[in-house]
């Protein structure tokens, strides 16, 4: 096939690009990878074109090449096009270099195995370091931004395997020296290091000269795939070097360095550092992101090399280098910033959360780091949002949200009142300045305004309430916040009743403390006023969730009255839902009346049913049985529509439900006493279970009807004793029995569940006979051998014994049977077999590796069953 | 520290989506990271379309919230930053970093080097800032200097290029890629030693040093008893040093006059070698006092090739340059309006222009107007419900303005009427726009002896300087206002 039009490509990528995964499941997915590759070789393709095929396969390498071999032979490819480039400039060679090196690391190839990798390696490094490559790679004009790339591609090669470039290090180091290339190489350097520091550390070797060591491989010679593979199993975070987050984590503690290497790795680092000026403000953060982790925790390296730097980091905006300087305090902590280090790094932090020239999404990176602030010595609990013990109300006048502020800043600069007025009520003190909290009265109620705004958008209701929510959950401990907002609500409730949506979601979400007594307004405010008919779907909406078992007269008053102006459908289910409330809340009386009313009045027929089965209900069952069959369902999340809702709810009560096994049984030790035989079943509780019902049958119909097994009460942990099952064999046989569990859950629910079926063995049937007087052991036995003729059968056979020898055998397995032993070699065995046969056993004369057999049954049909039992017996030990 | 993929999406309310992939860029290296340190808690980045929709309903830039949703509305569903989880396919893909400006949204997916079960606080992941400054650095690159559309869309076809520049296996290079995109033009050009990376090329011609010192003003008045007036000065200071070498020293010094105002919250571009500790700490969160950091303020740098923001500062000046007050009544259907305005006799009395705007919302349309100004015109947008007193280059002699008068208003219809969420009941403000040239309200200048070339040729150095206004509000004082702390406290 030739090579596709420009115009095909285009069209063909732009698809891709609208959904790759259905481009791929269509025809032409499949065959993608190897066309692009092939096309790429193409002369009649452009070069733009060929640029968008790379940058394609620079971003959906998995798509078009699967699998590690597949990415090796993309790779393989894709550096041959690269050697087979004629030598005159080219705007192919930097995305050659990239996508081959993203098809090797994205696709998972890259290893000692692989070809690809052995080739690119030394390319790379040979087109980094300046190397003459033998022939010449590109023209002179290329050669520095090849350079840069190459670098690159070597950083994103040691991410993703650390210690591929460990090696290394004494020539990058070199490098940097003379290098034009500061940056990549710096930020190679600084991976590079602290990759091999870490695997150093977890295998507890030094740095073993590897920042003096030498030359690097030339191409085609062996690359140093040693502290790749250590460091294989282990891809090292570049980054969190947030102590609190991982704590614990940081091993380089465990390294011990010769003061040769600490001086060595000291003055790498130190170098780092000092031309970390020429860097571009994210790559200098990225160093000391990255130096900072290689730093921290490892002895005798004093992290005051970084001091130099922060004066000028602390002085820009930026919002990478601030948040450097952070992670540096999150290591370091006291050892590299004083007291009054860490009072200027917040100001500055303070300064830079309000600060007009910065945008809105980095003031509140900011704030969330005020609130996270990694201060010296800690007072709260880790992890959790406060504000430092140096940030005073004075420090944060300017961070205080005002009603002018954009949702996401009035929330985060609200959170940090509520700490405030935390602080304020511990403290107890009455300044000059107005109380936080009184401010905070003031902008709730502001917000509470504009949210009663008629036709004002969601959002700025959304606003209030979640302010709302975030006010009640910091202060949830102070009534003299919570009371002047319940009402505010309250108000706010009067005023839109459309927010009743809202106030159910808020009351769901907050805690008793604002919750109940909000409860309690709410149901006033909509008792105490019956609306307007659109008012009223909100009403019932807001009584649904807020009718309780107070205030009743008054709620029926209102459902009396509302009945009457329910007509249409959703209202009288609306209604209904009120009703359904006060059932679950335990109103008697009343609310019987109104049901019946309601069973008769209302227009709607489903709504009438709904009433009468309310109303019966009501009359039928016990109060704790309505509350679960009322309650929500388990099984579904609430549907929209009350009906449907309500049909789960019923069938989930009022019916028996599969489920799951909620417990397991198995078989027990064999009990060889009594009349019938006993199963002895041991339990292993899953779930906790109320009234379980145990029920077996038969199959086969082998044995008589089995009484079911009850148990009051399973506990999960708890330990159980063994269940008995007693047998009535209608013939001496093993069987199968299927098993049901019926049982109630914790919520109420009855349910019933299929067991896996229990298997009766043959030797679960047998039963000893009555032990005969002392001495008439042996008449007796004789006595049951001759009564087995002539009705019964006599057999003999070889019965192999185990390493153990025969005693061992008939002390495990046929011991209460035995009627005359003469071990080791003799036993004379007696097995009664329910409901009325026999098997008798001779064991005479054992040899080393078996024992002849002679049997004797009144019973024809156990004869092959004995011969399993017999040959198995060896088998099972 | 890197991006698994990034997106610009531009939010189109009247279309079917609400919104189009305008670019997104996928790094599949990172993504196989975050495979590997994420773990179990691993979400793949999803395909366009599905994060498009997941991250528009996020931003409810959805034209559908008529009902409450839950998932949306919940007041407990609080965002407190710019970082965002999207729920995609029964998973939630966090952390998304994403904002918008000028109707385009930018998003980024961070990489998180560890398990995202408990999610580790935003402040430990160091691609959260990252991811900010590529999509601040995209959105710099697409507005600076951009007027329309065909511009815009020219510099977003420039975009996959500059990335594969700027930021080729999704860490972050450079955020200015105004930089990267000189330096794929420069890349010929054969590098002394030690270039700084953020230095594209050199400079060849007349040594020249300009620097432009811009204030702007802002205000909030309520001429109440109980509530302050609060005003505030916003500096930035912008330079562009056309200088010979590969590294020119200079240094810029910042002068105020005796009676100037200090410069305080001064942040720096990040070419400046060293800060003056006082400079690093004078700071508006402090009371204000005599012992004030008063100059001259030093900033030694190597400038970079490009116009750059030297700095910002704030300022606190004695008083406000306008000093006003806004009352309204509301008399039936009518309001009653009166302003008045009061330039500040140490203010430079020549503007470039003057204007008082007075809107009114949440009404029907200004069907009347009757009225009396000191000074000036008034311009009556009926439709807009706007009146504009349009004040000109000068205050007169008296220095003191006014306009009195009555506007009456038609119906309110909910579609056509500005509709603001603040100015509910008598709640109303007017906003003055002025620009003053030549001048700054704190005094802070830098003439041509204040600056110091190490280089090459004496440069020529030009200085400019202006005041504008911004956000400067007169409240109406027989209303309730929205006040910030500080108006309280004071």
């Amino acid at each position: 096939m030739g090579p596709t039009s420009r115009e095909t490509w285009a069209q063909r990528l732009g698809t891709f690009r609208a959904s790759p995964s259905t481009f791929m499941a269509g025809p032409e997915g499949e065959d993608l990878g190897r066309h692009l590759l092939s096309d790429l070789r193409s002369e009649k393709l452009s070069e733009p074109t060929k640029v968008s095929l790379l940058a394609l396969s620079l971003e959906y390498p998995a798509q078009l090449w699967p699998d590690a071999p597949a990415a090796e032979v993309a790779a393989t490819s894709l550096l041959d096009t690269l050697v087979l480039l004629p030598p005159r400039p080219s705007a192919l060679r930097r995305p050659l270099l990239l996508a081959a090196t993203t098809a090797l690391a994205a696709g998972g190839a890259l290893g000692p195995t692989s070809r690809a990798s052995r080739r690119l390696l030394p390319l790379l490094l040979g087109l980094a370091s300046g190397r003459d490559l033998g022939r010449s790679f590109g023209p002179a004009s290329e050669q520095r931004p090849l350079q840069a790339t190459a670098w690159e591609c070597l950083r994103e090669l040691e991410s993703c395997k650390p210690g591929l470039l460990g090696g290394c290090l004494g020539l990058l180091r070199g490098l940097l020296g003379q290098e034009a290339a500061v940056q990549p190489l710096s930020l190679l350097l600084a991976l590079a290091l602290r990759n091999a520091l870490v695997i150093q550390a977890r295998a507890r070797a030094g740095l073993q000269g590897l920042l003096v060591a030498g030359d690097c491989p030339t191409e085609g010679g062996p690359w140093n795939w040693m502290l790749a593979e250590e460091g294989d199993a282990h891809l090292q975070p570049q980054a969190p070097s947030w102590p609190a987050a991982e704590e614990g984590e940081c091993c380089l503690a465990t390294l011990e360095l010769s003061p040769e290497e600490a001086r060595e790795l000291r003055a790498a680092v130190a170098q780092l550092l000092d031309i970390s000026y020429l860097l571009t403000p994210v790559a200098q953060a990225q160093l000391l992101w990255l130096l900072g982790w290689a730093l921290r925790g490892l002895r005798g390296q004093p992290p005051v090399l970084f001091k130099p730097q922060l004066v000028r980091l602390l002085g820009t905006a930026q919002l990478t280098l601030l948040h450097a300087v952070l992670a540096l305090k999150a290591a370091f902590g006291e050892a590299l910033f004083t007291a009054q280090d860490e009072a200027l790094l917040l100001r500055r932090l303070i300064l830079a959360a309000q600060h007009p020239a910065l945008p809105l999404p980095a003031h509140l990176f900011y704030l969330h780091c005020l609130l996270n602030f990694p201060e010296n010595w800690p007072l709260g609990p880790a992890g959790e949002e406060a504000a430092p013990l140096l940030l005073g109300s004075q420090l944060c006048r300017g961070l205080l949200p005002s009603l002018l502020h954009d949702p996401m800043a009035l929330l985060a600069r609200l959170h940090l009142l509520c700490l405030l007025c935390v602080e304020d009520e511990e403290k107890e003190e009455k300044g000059q300045d107005q109380s936080p909290r009184q401010y905070l009265e003031e902008l709730l109620a502001g917000l509470r305004q504009r949210a009663a705004l008629d036709g004002g958008p969601r959002a700025l209701a959304t606003l209030c309430f979640q302010a709302s929510y975030l006010v009640a959950r910091c202060l949830a401990g102070q009534p003299v916040v919570l009371t002047p907002l319940t009402h505010g609500l309250a108000q706010l409730y009067r005023a839109r009743p459309a927010l009743a949506p809202h106030f159910v979601d808020l009351l769901d979400r907050v805690g008793p403390e604002l919750g109940e007594p909000l409860k309690v307004v709410l149901r006033q405010e909509v008792v105490s006023r019956p609306g307007r008919d659109e008012a009223l779907r909100w009403h019932l909406q807001m009584l649904a969730r807020v009718a309780d078992g107070d205030a009743q007269s008054a709620t029926l008053g209102f459902l009396q009255a509302a009945a009457a102006r329910c007509t249409d459908w959703g209202l009288q289910q609306a209604l209904l839902q009120v009703c359904r409330a006060l059932l679950r809340a335990g109103v008697g009386g009343g609310l019987a009346d109104l049901l019946q009313a309601l069973a008769r009045q209302l227009e709607d027929p489903d709504g009438r049913d709904h009433a009468r089965l309310y109303y019966i209900l009501l009359a039928h069952l016990e109060e704790p049985k309505l509350g679960v069959a009322l309650g929500p369902s388990l099984a579904a999340p609430a549907l929209a529509s009350s009906l449907v809702a309500e049909n789960q709810g019923f069938a989930a009560a009022l019916m028996v439900q599969e489920a799951p096994a909620p417990i397991r049984l198995s078989m027990g030790p064999h009990r060889a006493k009594g009349p019938v035989p006993v199963l002895q079943l041991q339990v292993e509780v899953l779930e906790q279970v109320y009234s379980l019902e145990l029920r077996f049958r038969v199959e086969r119909q082998l044995y008589a009807p089995l009484g079911a097994v009850h148990v009051p009460c399973l506990c999960p942990g708890r330990p159980t004793r063994p269940l008995l099952l007693p047998l009535q064999p209608r013939r001496p046989a093993p069987a199968r029995l299927a098993v049901r569990a019926l049982y109630t859950t914790p919520s109420g629910l009855t349910c019933h569940a299929h067991l896996p079926p229990l298997l009766v063995n043959f030797a679960d049937l047998f039963l000893p006979f009555p032990q005969p007087p002392e001495g008439a052991e042996l008449g007796f036995f004789e006595e049951l051998w001759d009564s087995c003729l002539p009705k019964g059968t006599e057999s003999r056979l070889w019965c192999p014994v185990g390493p153990h020898g025969l005693e061992a055998l008939v002390s495990r397995h046929l011991e209460p049977f035995v009627v005359v032993a003469q071990p080791p070699t003799s036993y004379l065995i007696a097995i009664r077999l329910p409901p009325d046969s026999r098997l008798l056993l001779r064991l005479e004369a054992a040899q080393a590796d078996g024992v002849p057999v002679a049997l004797r049954t009144d019973d024809w049909a156990v004869l092959p069953l004995v011969g399993d039992y017999l040959r198995g017996l060896s088998a099972a030990g | 520290m890197a991006q698994r993929a990034v997106w610009l999406i531009s939010h189109e309310p009247g279309s079917p989506l609400c919104g189009t992939v305008r670019f997104s860029r996928r790094y599949p290296t990172v993504e196989k990271r975050a495979k590997v340190f994420n773990g179990a808690s691993y979400v793949p980045v999803p395909e366009d379309g599905p994060f498009l929709k997941a991250l528009l309903f996020e931003l409810r830039l959805l034209r559908d919230d008529k009902d409450f949703s839950e998932s949306r509305d919940s007041c407990s569903h609080i965002n407190k930053t710019s970082i965002y989880a999207l729920p995609i396919g029964g998973e939630e893909l966090w952390p998304v970093v994403a904002f918008m400006k000028n109707g385009m949204i930018y998003a980024c997916v961070p990489l998180v080097e560890q398990t995202l079960s408990p999610r580790p606080p935003l402040i430990s992941i160091s691609g959260i800032s990252q991811g900010f400054e590529l999509l601040f650095g995209i959105q710099g690159f697409l507005y600076s200097g951009q007027k329309n559309d065909s511009e815009l869309n020219t510099k977003l076809s420039q975009l996959p290029d500059l990335l594969l520049q700027a930021c080729p296996f999704g860490t972050l290079l450079d955020a200015n890629l105004q930089n990267s995109l000189d330096s794929i033009n420069f890349a010929s050009v054969t590098h002394p030693q030690k270039q700084p990376t953020w230095k594209a090329g050199t400079y060849k011609g007349k040594p020249q040093v300009s620097i432009s010192i811009t204030e702007k003003v802002k205000s909030m008045q309520y001429d109440k008893q109980d509530i302050a007036d609060t005003w505030q000065v916003i500096g930035v200071v912008t330079c562009k040093c056309d200088l010979e070498g590969s590294m020119p020293n200079v240094t810029i010094s910042l002068s105020l006059p005796t009676n100037g105002s200090p410069l305080q919250d001064i942040l720096v571009h990040p070419c400046v070698t060293s800060l003056d500790s006082a400079i690093l700490t004078s700071s508006s969160i402090d009371a204000a006092d005599d012992s004030a950091f008063s100059g001259p303020y030093k900033f030694p740098l190597t400038p970079p090739l490009e116009s750059f923001n030297l700095c910002y500062y704030t300022s606190q000046v004695p008083v406000p340059p306008i000093l006003g007050f806004y009352q309204v009544k509301e008399e039936e259907v009518q309001l009653k309006i009166t302003v008045n305005l009061k330039l500040h006799e140490s203010v430079k009395n020549s503007f470039e222009f003057c204007e008082a705007r007075i809107p009114f919302y949440n009404r029907g349309p200004v069907t009347h107007v009757e009225y009396k100004v000191s000074f000036g015109q008034l311009e009556v947008f009926r439709e807009k419900s706007l009146l504009i007193w349009n004040i000109g280059q000068k205050f007169p002699k008296s220095m003191e303005i006014s306009l009195s008068g009555t506007v009456t208003f038609g119906a309110k219809s909910h579609e056509k009427q500005p509709f603001d969420q603040i100015c509910i009941g008598g709640t109303a403000y007017l906003k003055l726009h002025f620009r003053i040239l030549d001048y700054t309200l704190t005094g802070c200048y830098a003439d041509q002896h204040s600056v110091q070339v190490f280089a090459s040729g004496k440069p020529k150095i030009s200085t400019y300087r202006k005041l504008i206004s911004s956000d400067y509000y007169i409240w109406n004082s027989k209303a309730p206002a929205p006040v910030t702390y500080g108006s309280l406290s004071l």
